[in-house]
């Protein structure tokens, strides 16, 4: 009886003592997984949510911008850039000079940093947004300011003409640098990082050129053509869509993907302009159309003598790398002798194109793409263009890619062999249907040589023979007159600190919003 | 009879608990399932006020405290890469930890350890705050407040003469403050040399243990005192100011700090190849190491000379004997705009033996090249040949500036100090905010028992930084005296207008210094709006 009793009550005292231990897991679980749940929603509170906790007491010192502020990254850096700006002098001197010769303008023979420190101000963070928009990838955009005081020497040496020192001043860069992460699922986790500085809002990169213990007369449109420099690689390397890929961590990884590829092209007819802005004394104006989706490639129509309402019927063919951002970008010129003179510019996003429609489209012609300088309401005229896109398949992408990468290495041999000054031009010269140098001066060496299509390249080709040196003086002074003779005859009268940047700002080629104003109107 | 019958209860009741527990386990806790869910998340605004309560001691501490910053993108960031990280994680702990069961397994007759679930869950740690001291030291002090409260699943499965045990991992909860601080800061990346994590307050750690799927962290008592254990021993380890020491680069290296002096003489060269059309060509010689700032050094021109002699000596710092190279280049002077190279050789610093006792210079005769490309048909054209004389000289062991502890730690006088009496070390970091009326090119003077000292000057800057050393060697010590120190401008240009400037001025006494040892403090400056200047102050002792 006893042992039935015992057996009994121990038997519901241990089925009670497991119910028991059951019921403490389930709550401890629960308490554990609703303090997981808490720290979760804590870890992203948005402006609600925080109103809701904290009621009447709101911190009023919170705010959520869009781009979250870095207080605390701004301290740290502060701190340590003596430190970075001495490792980086190092790494950017390699990486840059190679670019610098790339995008070299012709009538400068050589451009290197003599000397580059970064100053004592460290740059500012003014904010970080990251998001992931696609599955895979991380994308952190950073609101970058740097106002420096860095001491950057650029040695330039224009044909036959010593080294001159210039001096970069006031350097001031505004931009918002987009980086992605390529994820990957072995430590480190990312296998590859893109930089590209986001095109909206554009960067802002300005600085002031000034000539140490010398002039920058000496050599003629210099600040300009170091302002096409810059201009060109940052819109041409670094602004989105074109971007750095650079690989991380030993992982092999296809980054053939995140490369800036060919995605179709572009059949454009110029068909005509209407009511053109007269900008010559006696008759009117002789328009010419310059058309580019990138610096690199840019191609010209031929010039309709004395005429406000041109009709060229010419079709042009332009590769898009990125439908969703890039844009038609179409300037209408003056030709005249000096500098030639800008009617109007447009632009056509490519993401309103259809593709494989053709359609027609008349563009209205503004002063300038950037809304905060148009301040004249004037109409310019209309241009009228013909458009058709074509979606590239995976051979024509292919073929594309080799196609361009042809005509890049041809540049390059051209280059190397000194017949052309700089890559930006050659096609340029090539595709310039009329080929007329523009000036006086333009023409004879143009046609001097004709086989080119270059003046500049024949100034330096004759200083690089190398024929004696009064000859050769002459010889550099042609070859800078022949690559921006109308720029320096602008430019001669200025002196050079002060203006120089209020020139650049107002003038030609100002960095920001039309980077190839001059590049268009160079008489080649 | 009672008795028996009461024995017999026990015994019943002993048996009877053993099945009643058996039963229970089936019955409850053996079949449930050992997965772990993913918890359902609603957003905040929908929760009622009683879960918000229950919120309020997690708050964040951004919210709590402006002194903190608010790091949501640093969230987002591991957020979105959280699923990543989790695989490869598991995938390197499964990969070291295998070859460690696979050699442990024999020792203790076990068939097989197996990691049957391996995963951290779908939550990642959440950053809930950051914050950031600045000291005048060289180094970088962050506090992130991190908690991860995670669902992770670890599960192995042990078995042995036939019977398979788990032991399951799961609801780990840990949450810290950890201090990191960034240094020294060295002047090449990553930009500082070590990484030392401590905790400033013992670590919340919570999770669920299940043996053969039963937790036994919800054994009343056991949770506590398990946390409790691991805490203290966490504590033991990591808690401040106790610390773990990442190096990450050699500090000394990374400080670029001359190591010894190449002799480099300038000999002559021979053969020469003519490069202007008229004449000989005008030679000279450009020396340079690699990865220095320095500009490169030059001989002389040699007019229309191609065998010419200079015999021109050279002293240069080397900083990496190792990796660095002496650079010589040719050149053909021109009078008239780019120099032509003439040839070019480049010798490693490492194939100069370094003769120490012997001062004996190593004479080379090197070929010239067009390049260093080996494959360059071009460079078996003869150029001529260059002649020059090489001596390494290391500095010897206590000529070299001890390494970076010298900011931290007091050294000891050298020798010959006076036994009462000691070194006044002052060294001058940086200023803030000094500026001129008419030109700000700030330099500092030292003044000290009616000695000077002066640092070099910065041009135009008002924020310039010296890092400038100064040693006074003294008899006793400096209880009563007071260090001037003054910033001054002077002019760039030569004129009689305002040649210099005061910026400001401050008198230190250094009773404090002896007592302390070592003082590194801004101090602001009189006679000046906003300016203040960063010194350290050592007083160096024999004992």
């Amino acid at each position: 009886m006893g042992l039935i009793s015992g057996i009994l009550m121990g038997m519901i005292m241990g089925i009670a003592l497991m119910a028991g231990w059951r019921h403490m897991m389930r709550r401890r679980s629960t308490k554990r997984i609703a303090k997981a749940v808490d720290i979760k929603l804590l870890g992203s509170l948005n402006r609600d949510d925080l109103k809701k906790i904290c009621g009447d007491n709101f911190p009023e010192w919170i705010s959520f911008p869009v781009y979250e502020q870095v207080k605390w990254l701004n301290k740290q850096l502060s701190k340590l850039w003596p430190y970075v700006a001495d490792a980086a002098e190092l790494v950017i001197k390699e990486s840059v000079e190679p670019l610098l010769e790339e995008y070299r303008p012709p009538g400068i023979t050589s451009l290197k940093f003599s000397k580059l420190s970064l100053g004592t101000v460290a740059p500012k963070i003014e904010g970080i947004r990251v998001q992931s928009l696609q599955k895979g990838q991380i994308i952190m955009d950073i609101d970058f300011k740097w106002g420096g005081d860095p001491s950057i020497i650029l040695g330039v040496e224009a044909a036959l003409v010593a080294s001159i020192p210039i001096q970069l001043k006031d350097l001031q860069v505004f931009t918002v640098v987009r980086v992605i992460f390529q994820l990957a699922e072995e430590i480190p986790c990312i296998s590859a990082v893109v930089v590209a500085l986001l095109s909206e809002p554009k960067p802002r990169i300005d600085y002031t050129l000034k000539a140490v213990g010398g002039s920058l007369t000496a050599i003629p449109g210099i600040s300009d053509m170091i302002d096409d420099t810059v201009n060109s690689i940052v819109t041409d390397m670094l602004q989105w869509p074109h971007r750095i890929v650079v690989p991380i961590g030993g992982i092999p990884v296809d980054t053939s993907e995140l490369e800036l590829k060919p995605q179709g092209k572009l059949s454009l007819t110029i068909v005509k302009a209407n009511n053109l802005k007269n900008m010559e004394m006696i008759g009117k104006s002789d328009p010419y159309v310059v058309v580019q989706i990138r610096p690199l490639f840019k191609v010209k129509t031929k010039v309709v003598e004395n005429n406000l309402n041109p009709v060229w019927n010419q079709t042009f063919e332009l590769i898009a790398e990125d439908k969703e951002t890039q844009s038609l970008i179409i300037e209408v010129f003056d030709q005249d002798i000096g500098q030639d003179k800008r009617l109007g510019i447009a632009k056509l996003p490519l993401i309103e194109l259809e593709a494989e429609t053709l359609k027609e489209y008349e563009l209205r012609l503004l002063a300038s793409l950037d809304t905060l300088k148009v301040k004249d309401k004037k109409d310019r005229g209309t241009v009228t263009i013909k458009v058709l896109y074509h979606q590239f398949n995976k051979e024509e992408q292919l073929a594309a890619l080799d196609e361009e990468k042809r005509i890049l290495e041809a540049r390059k041999k051209l280059k190397a062999e000194g017949v052309i000054g700089s890559t930006m031009d050659a096609l340029d010269g090539a595709a310039s249907l009329v080929g007329s140098g523009v000036g006086l001066v333009g023409t004879g060496i143009g046609t001097g040589v004709g086989l080119v299509g270059s003046g500049i390249g024949t100034g330096v080709g004759l200083v690089g023979s190398g024929i004696g040196t009064g000859v050769g003086l002459v010889g550099s002074g042609l070859g800078a007159v022949g690559s921006g003779l109308t720029k320096a005859g602008k430019f001669m009268g200025r002196t050079i600190t002060g203006q120089s940047s209020a020139s650049r700002r107002s003038g030609s080629s100002t960095p920001v919003n039309s980077i190839q104003e001059n590049g268009g109107a160079k008489p080649r | 009879m009672g008795f028996f019958s009461t024995v017999l209860g026990f015994f019943g009741f002993g048996v009877g608990i053993s099945i009643g527990l058996v039963a229970g386990y089936f019955l409850f806790i053996y079949f449930q399932p050992t997965d772990v869910k993913d918890p359902v998340i609603r957003p905040l605004v929908e929760q009622d006020s009683e879960t918000l309560q229950r919120l309020m001691p997690e708050i964040p501490l951004w919210v709590k405290s402006p002194d903190y910053d608010r790091v949501d993108w640093l969230n987002k960031f591991i957020l979105n890469m959280w699923p990543y990280l989790d695989k490869a994680i598991c995938k390197t702990v499964k990969n070291i930890v295998k070859p460690i069961i696979a050699e442990q397994i024999p020792k203790y007759k076990i068939e097989s350890v197996e990691f049957e679930e391996l995963t951290l869950g779908s939550l990642p740690p959440t950053f809930q705050g950051m914050k950031v001291y600045s000291t005048d030291e060289k180094e970088l002090i962050m506090e992130p407040s991190i908690k991860w409260a995670g669902n992770p699943n670890i599960l192995v499965a042990v078995k042995a003469f036939g019977l398979k045990a788990t032991v399951q991992v799961v609801d780990l909860q840990v949450f810290a403050s950890p201090r990191i601080t960034l240094k020294p800061l060295v002047p090449s990346f990553p930009c500082f040399a070590k990484i030392l994590v401590s905790l400033m307050e013992k670590p919340h750690v919570d999770f669920g243990l299940k043996l053969v799927g039963a937790d036994l962290m919800s054994i009343p008592g056991l949770y506590r005192f398990v946390q409790e254990l691991i805490k203290d021993q966490v504590a033991n380890m990591y808690l401040w100011p106790k610390t773990l020491e990442v190096p990450i680069i050699d500090p000394v290296k990374a400080m670029k700090r001359p190591v010894g002096i190449l002799h480099v003489k300038v000999l002559r060269a021979m053969k020469l190849k003519k490069k202007d059309l008229l004449g000989a060509s005008d030679p000279y010689v450009k020396l340079k190491l690699t990865e220095d700032k320095l500009p490169s050094k030059k001989t002389t021109v040699k007019h229309k000379n191609l065998n010419p002699e200079w015999n021109e000596e050279f002293n240069m710092v080397v900083k990496d004997p190792q990796s660095q190279a002496l650079e010589l280049l040719v050149f053909d002077w021109e009078q008239v705009g780019k120099d032509d190279k003439m040839g070019m050789n480049v010798v490693p610093l490492k194939d100069i033996p370094a003769c120490i006792p012997a001062e004996e210079p190593k004479v080379l005769t090197l070929d010239l090249l067009k390049n260093m490309d080996l494959n360059d048909v071009q460079n078996e054209k003869l150029r001529g040949q260059l002649v020059v004389e090489l001596l390494y000289k290391p500095f010897k062991e206590e000529e070299i500036p001890k390494g970076i502890e010298e900011g931290q730690t007091v050294q000891k006088a050298p020798d010959g100090t006076p036994a009462s009496g000691g070194l006044l070390v002052v060294i001058v970091h940086e200023a803030q905010d000094v500026e001129g009326k008419h030109h700000t090119n700030p330099h500092v003077r030292i003044l000290f028992r009616g000695e000077e000292k002066r640092t070099k000057p910065v041009k135009k800057n008002r924020d310039p930084r010296w890092e400038d050393e100064f040693q006074f060697m003294l008899d006793e010590p400096p209880v009563k005296d007071r260090l001037h120190v003054e910033v001054i401008s002077t002019s760039s240009r030569i004129g009689l207008l305002h040649p210099k400037e005061c910026l400001g001025y401050v008198d230190i006494h250094l009773s404090d210094v002896v007592a302390n040892k070592r003082i590194n403090e801004k101090y602001h400056l009189i006679d000046s709006k906003n300016g203040r200047i960063q010194i350290e102050l050592q007083w160096r002792t024999s004992s």
